[in-house]
């Protein structure tokens, strides 16, 4: 039997005022309350009140389904893992409100990178008219219902010993990958959490380990996949069945939800990718062939690497080449022969014109006559192009991973409502959209295909309404011809989806692609064995992909 | 909630209130607040506190609520799940939680009438654990003969109540005292709560044991750390199922005519 708790105030104060005869309040008053109540009242244990509160939110399919499981199948507790750009806060926020709306949540803390904090308290508040605060002051931790913070401030003293002190109804964890290796104080901090309703927010549920996996739910779920010792023993990947594997995959499925987007009914805008060759002046190719043939000499042995690096840097600017060469002359441990090449190159490198990808580029962006996002690997070269399309009359603003959030804004900003060229060196980093651009130049390519993944995610993605364009620029006849012939075209990097290459080089344990494809070029005798190296790669690539769209289909079925 | 029914709620709120509407029209509304509605939603005590302060003359504020999408109009948008409606909703239900009114009757200036005591009582009753429904129920309670009405309100409709007792009307003494009514009422919702079974109940125990023995089974042999007896407490908030019992409003009414 379940005691019933009543309202023990009001029957006080009603008896009071029996007996004192009043002060009464107004029947139409009274009978607005009553009709307020009815139309907030909960019709069933079943189903979300939440798309009914929020009028101009434009909830997609795959998001009301996801929220609508997470409340009636799992209890409120769940690992979001969709992939990158499908709106894992969005469902967050419907999940967190749905709870709101029931009276079931008052307590909320959210912890989330630094850099995302004021967008979630904006998104929250405006999108769903929660009213979450950013912390700032350590008395918040104990006045705010609804509070974001960063992980890096709440698992440390005094915030702490502030945070346990509280009874939390609902606790969302943004980029919840952090919390993948339980030795560390993240992990430590987050399982000590009173955590009710808890949702855990990642788009790499899986990089490196299945372990990670476990940590994660454990976190969640402690329990729900065994202690380590039997997890171990059991899904061991070295000799786990296949019945195993099915077994483990059904667990999983009921604590995390991963949408992808080829399972959403959504209609992705078309990619255009168009490889541009190019090809140096014989200024430049000269001077190429000499970093080249240098590569074979002693002296530069014991700097093999920068060897390769200066090769990339000659693909990109002038300016990029200079700086490491200059560093390099500057190397007190540096031997007087590889010094002396420095400052012979930097001499050549004074009476190269322009750079022939640069030439490229203007003739490029004006043919476009768009907004462009241009993605370089250097700052020098940055810095270079700024300067060089001015010189055009192209307006552009720089965009860096090291700028701060507010800056990142304003810049974007800038871009939106004046530039017409973003020119970047990392992809902007989350939360960042841009999705009023349709065109992405990679100016040089990166050797991590993950980084054109992210790249290419900055546009495509919920949101973007038009065709997507991608230039890649490549200098014939050198390294980078390399890597996009033999490695990028083959798995089609380009074509694929956002979010599956992660999987497959995570399955692969090939997380450090570039020093592996680094490897393939320092160690290689001749072109011959490059191909080969990278035709290796590739295929292995490939075969994964193949194996996974196989299992795909077979769980479809 | 329709768009149209706000337009209504808001009009009906602040006419109860004493408001002066400016304008209501199509999908707008403009009022003029009441020095006690402005201080009870606008949120600004320094305003007031200065104003008392100093003599001057209060200056309580005029909105405008759009409850259709207007071009032309500067206002706030008004919608089911706006934060504004949901404060009105608040106050509205904090000002308004008791009542007394007699009935008021036409052409019955002659002679003296009795009127009936009755207790009125609003609830909410809500069934939680993980998951929640609400219920809403109006009671009614002779308080002479002791028979028991649901769905009150609905019976109340069509009477004329006031809060002034009417000329020629005389109130009857109850034979039930106000507390012992509540009693026989909250009785009653006993054995509704008894009638809606127990099933949801159970359903959420079990979710909470299954979640207890996977945690049990973590900790198995290992020492029952901080992070155990959190994580047992924080199931127990989650699972355990509860029955609340709210009281949205009620009163003494005095009524003339026959309830049945």
């Amino acid at each position: 039997m379940i005691t019933i708790h009543f309202d023990e105030m009001w029957e006080q104060n009603f008896l009071k005022r029996v007996s004192n005869e009043g002060p009464w309040d107004s029947w139409e008053i009274a009978k607005l309350a009553l009709e307020a109540e009815r139309q907030l009242a909960i019709p069933s244990f079943n189903g979300l009140q939440a798309p009914n509160h929020l009028p101009n939110l434009a909830i997609l399919p795959h998001q009301l389904e996801t929220a609508k499981k997470v409340v009636e199948e799992m209890n409120g507790k769940a690992i979001l893992a969709d992939e990158v750009g499908l709106g894992k806060t969005i469902e967050a926020g419907l999940i967190l409100k749905e709870y709101m709306i029931r009276g079931l949540v008052k307590k909320v803390l959210i912890l989330v990178p630094a850099s995302l904090v004021l967008q979630w308290v904006a998104e929250l508040n405006e999108k769903f008219y929660i009213p979450a605060i950013a912390q700032k002051k350590a008395y918040m931790w104990e006045q705010c219902d609804v509070i974001v913070s960063s992980l890096d401030t709440a698992k440390r003293n005094p915030h702490k010993a502030l945070i346990f002190k509280q009874d939390w109804d609902f606790i969302i964890i943004d980029e919840a990958h952090k919390l993948k290796n339980r030795k560390t104080k993240n992990y430590e901090f987050v399982q000590q959490l009173k955590k009710r309703f808890c949702l855990l927010l990642t788009a790499t549920p899986i990089q490196n380990k299945l372990e990670e996996v476990f940590n994660l739910v454990s976190l969640l779920k402690p329990g729900y996949l065994g202690n380590i010792e039997e997890f171990h023993k059991q899904f061991n990947p070295k000799n786990r069945t296949e019945e195993d594997e099915k077994k483990l995959k059904l667990l999983i499925q009921q604590v995390m939800i991963r949408n992808r987007r080829v399972d959403t009914d959504l209609d992705w805008p078309t990619r255009h990718v168009e490889n541009i060759t190019i090809s140096f002046s014989n200024e430049e190719q000269n001077l190429y062939e000499k970093i080249v043939s240098a590569k074979k000499n002693e002296w530069l042995s014991q700097h093999e690497l920068s060897a390769l690096t200066l090769q990339r840097e000659m693909c990109s600017s002038r300016e990029a080449l200079f700086l490491t060469l200059k560093k390099l002359a500057e190397k007190e441990t540096a031997n007087k022969t590889s010094k002396q090449f420095a400052l012979e190159l930097i001499e050549d490198l004074q009476n190269l014109p322009e750079h022939a990808k640069a030439k490229k580029l203007v003739e490029l962006i004006k043919q476009i006559n768009s907004k462009v996002i241009v993605f370089t690997e250097y700052r020098a070269t940055q810095l270079y192009l700024q300067w060089y399309l001015q010189q055009h009359g192209i307006s552009s603003v720089p965009f860096r991973g090291g700028f701060k959030r507010s800056k990142k804004d304003w810049m974007t900003q800038l871009f939106k409502n004046q530039a017409q060229v973003l020119i970047a060196t990392e992809a902007g980093g989350e939360g960042i959209n841009l999705q009023f651009c349709q065109h992405v130049i990679n100016y040089d390519l990166p050797w991590n295909p993950m980084k054109i993944e992210q790249r290419i995610g900055r546009i495509h993605r919920i949101g973007q309404e038009k065709d997507v364009y991608i230039y890649n620029f490549t200098i014939n006849n050198t390294i980078e011809e390399h890597i996009l012939a033999l490695l990028y075209e083959k798995i089609e990097l380009f074509e694929s989806t956002i979010g599956q290459l992660d999987e497959i080089l995570a399955r692969l344990e090939l997380k450090n692609i570039e020093s592996y494809v680094n490897d393939i070029f320092l160690n290689s005798e001749s072109e011959g064995e490059i191909k080969i190296k990278m035709d290796n790669l590739s295929e292995l690539i490939n075969f994964q992909r193949r194996l996974k769209e196989e299992k795909c289909t077979d769980a479809a079925t | 909630m329709q768009q149209h029914d706000i337009q209504h709620y808001l009009e009906r709120y602040f006419k109860a209130n004493g408001c002066e509407i400016k304008r209501n029209e199509d999908g707008v509304i403009e009022v003029k607040l009441t020095v006690e509605l402005d201080k009870l939603l606008m949120n600004r005590p320094f305003y007031w506190h200065y104003v008392e302060k100093t003599g001057k003359i209060a200056e309580p504020m005029t909105l405008t609520f759009l409850t259709k999408r207007k071009e032309k109009e500067q206002g706030e948008f008004i919608h089911f799940g706006s934060p504004r409606l949901h404060q009105i909703f608040q106050a509205a239900k904090k000002t308004a939680a008791f009542i007394r009114l007699y009935e008021n009757m036409q052409g019955t200036e002659t002679a003296y009438l009795p009127l009936v005591p009755w207790l009125m009582l609003n609830i909410k009753i809500s069934y939680a654990a993980d998951r929640k429904k609400d219920y809403i129920h109006s009671f009614g309670l002779q308080l002479i003969t002791g028979q028991l009405h649901t769905n009150f309100m609905n019976r109340l409709e069509p009477l004329n109540l006031k809060p002034k007792l009417p000329d020629y009307s005389f109130p009857l003494t109850p034979l039930i005292h106000p507390k012992s009514g509540l009693n026989r009422i909250k009785k009653q919702i006993a054995a509704l709560v008894e009638s809606e079974g127990s099933q949801w109940a159970e359903e959420a125990k079990k979710r909470w044991n299954n979640d207890l023995q996977l945690l049990e089974r973590f900790y198995e042999n290992k020492e029952k750390t901080e992070a155990y007896q959190n994580e047992k407490i924080a199931l127990k908030n989650q699972y355990e199922p509860k029955v609340n019992v709210e009281f949205i409003n009620g009163g003494m009414l005095y009524l003339r005519s026959n309830i049945s």
